[in-house]
């Protein structure tokens, strides 16, 4: 009976102890969000040389792990469920001049800063816009791709809304921090932050706001025509940005792709691919 | 609506790989909980009061915190604090992840069920098994135990049935199950972008699959109905 009663304590012991380090956790954890942000300012300055090359790490470990979300032109999966498209190409390429094979992980895009961080991936290479937020948070490559943001309305109702000051009365549906709230912030509009660009067409499509503002590219796949919303369309752009690629702050990766980047363009690989996904006329010379 | 029809075969196919990740998240969480919950709720009744308050802070916490903070902790915590993030990128690393994460917070709240059938039972029984000279083990499991498992049979199934919406929360950690499934065709994939339908479809898997589980769990009632 005694014996008993020692097992169960000794068993309780380790639960406890292991709730405490998840109890630990909780404390800790601001902390850890703070401290990428505190450090920021005094790395990019200096632009040390990374002590510890990351393409030395990645070699040795020999896998480049990709964050991306289905992404039609950019990552998107094949019928045979391989993951294909002009960014998803461009870093199965860039793995291989690197020597080590690449893995696709698809990420809830809002925690793409917490997956780099983590180490849960390497980079994100999804048509990530080049923003102020992204560029503090993550060492990015060259810009590679140009985008805009454009405004998303019924069908019926466009020939309204072709300029700028003429959607000032729209109550606009946008992505919660992407470009696009961003820009609609600043015209002084009305709008309502949702969580994804596809919910925001969802709203439109509903009725719920009138317009929704998300990117050009995706705007030409998923829009008009032959598409799930065939009675929505866009019409003007508000603003335009660019495409690029995140690594870890501190990263010696980026240079590296940089670098890549230049050959491929070089030699016409990289406008190859981009004709093969359509979006040829939106890359940036290297 | 021809749309629709035509959707359809591939977005099932979706939705059913992702219902089986919803489902395996689901049973792994209740093979997991159960036990670990009746190890706490002894916790929490211990004669050893340190013991019992260190238990009661620990739920405490666990469950006054919202779950999907507790998955982005013990997900993303390794690999920011201590910089060896030792789930991996893949699936399985976030599945893993989930299911400590659910398991955890699920035995929190069983053991809260656990106490109440336990301290449920009135005194008598216990006495009357010493009276019988049976052990202390003996009248736990074989009087206490078997009388708290009917008592808690309510609750337990209001909890379970709770959990198989909850696994949804661990799409937070991007684990594919099938809200996940469902909501990738609202932005595009597999070459069906802008659909709909497929979101609110899900529903009906959970809608289903709780039917399933309310029959069972009522029948497993009915069994123990011969205590009174």
């Amino acid at each position: 009976m005694k014996n008993m009663k020692k097992i169960w304590a000794m068993l309780l012991a380790l639960t406890m102890i292991l709730s405490l380090a998840a109890c630990g956790s909780k404390k800790e954890t601001p902390a850890a969000e703070e401290k990428p942000a505190a450090e920021q300012p005094a790395e990019t300055p200096a632009e040390e040389p990374a002590a510890d090359s990351e393409v030395a790490a990645i070699q040795s470990k020999g896998t480049l792990v990709v964050g991306i979300t289905d992404f039609a032109p950019m990552d998107y999966k094949d019928a045979d469920g391989n993951w294909i498209g002009f960014d998803a190409d461009m870093a199965k390429a860039f793995a291989e001049s690197l020597g080590v094979a690449v893995e696709f992980v698809e990420i809830d895009w809002d925690n793409k800063v917490l997956e780099l961080n983590s180490q849960a991936i390497d980079c994100v290479w999804n048509g990530m816009t080049l923003t102020d937020e992204v560029t503090s948070a993550m060492e990015c490559s060259n810009a590679y791709c140009n985008n805009a943001q454009v405004v998303i309305v019924p069908a019926d109702k466009a020939d309204q809304y072709q300029t700028v000051e003429a959607c000032a009365d729209l109550a606009f549906a946008v992505e919660a921090g992407s470009a696009g709230e961003a820009e609609v912030d600043a015209l002084g509009y009305n709008f309502t932050p949702v969580k994804a660009q596809s919910d925001a067409l969802m709203e439109v499509a509903a009725g719920t706001s009138d317009a929704a503002v998300i990117d050009s590219l995706m705007a030409a796949a998923m829009v008009g025509e032959g598409t799930g919303y065939a009675d929505l369309t866009y019409t003007v752009g508000l603003n335009s940005e660019e495409y690029g690629v995140g690594f870890r702050k501190g990263s010696d990766l980026a240079a590296a792709l940089n670098d890549f980047f230049a050959a491929a363009y070089a030699d016409g690989s990289m406008i190859e691919c981009a004709e093969a996904y359509g979006v040829q006329a939106a890359l940036i010379a290297q | 609506m021809e749309l629709i029809l035509e959707q359809m075969p591939v977005v099932i196919h979706s939705l059913n790989i992702g219902f089986l990740q919803t489902l395996k998240l689901f049973f792994v969480t209740l093979i997991g909980a159960i036990p670990l919950g009746l190890i706490i709720s002894f916790g929490s009744m211990s004669r050893f009061s340190p013991l019992r308050w260190l238990t009661r802070l620990v739920v405490w916490v666990v469950r006054g915190t919202p779950l999907m903070i507790q998955l982005l902790i013990i997900y993303y915590f390794p690999g920011l604090v201590l910089k060896n993030n030792w789930w991996g990128s893949g699936e399985t690393g976030r599945f893993i992840a989930s299911s400590v994460a659910f398991i955890f917070n699920y035995a929190c709240y069983f053991s809260e069920i656990y106490r109440g059938g336990i301290q449920g039972v009135p005194k008598g029984q216990q006495e009357a098994g010493m009276v019988l000279g049976m052990t202390k083990s003996q009248i736990f499991f074989k009087v206490t135990l078997l009388q708290m498992i009917k008592r808690i049979v309510p609750p337990m199934s209001n909890e379970i049935i709770t959990l198989v919406k909850d696994t949804s929360l661990a799409r937070i950690i991007a684990l594919q199950e099938i809200i996940w499934a469902g909501q990738a065709f609202l932005k595009g994939s597999q070459g069906i972008s802008g659909a709909i339908w497929p979101l609110f479809f899900t529903a009906v898997y959970y809608l289903i699959f709780n039917g399933i589980l309310t029959v069972l769990l009522g029948r497993l009632e009915q069994k123990l109905d011969y205590f009174k």
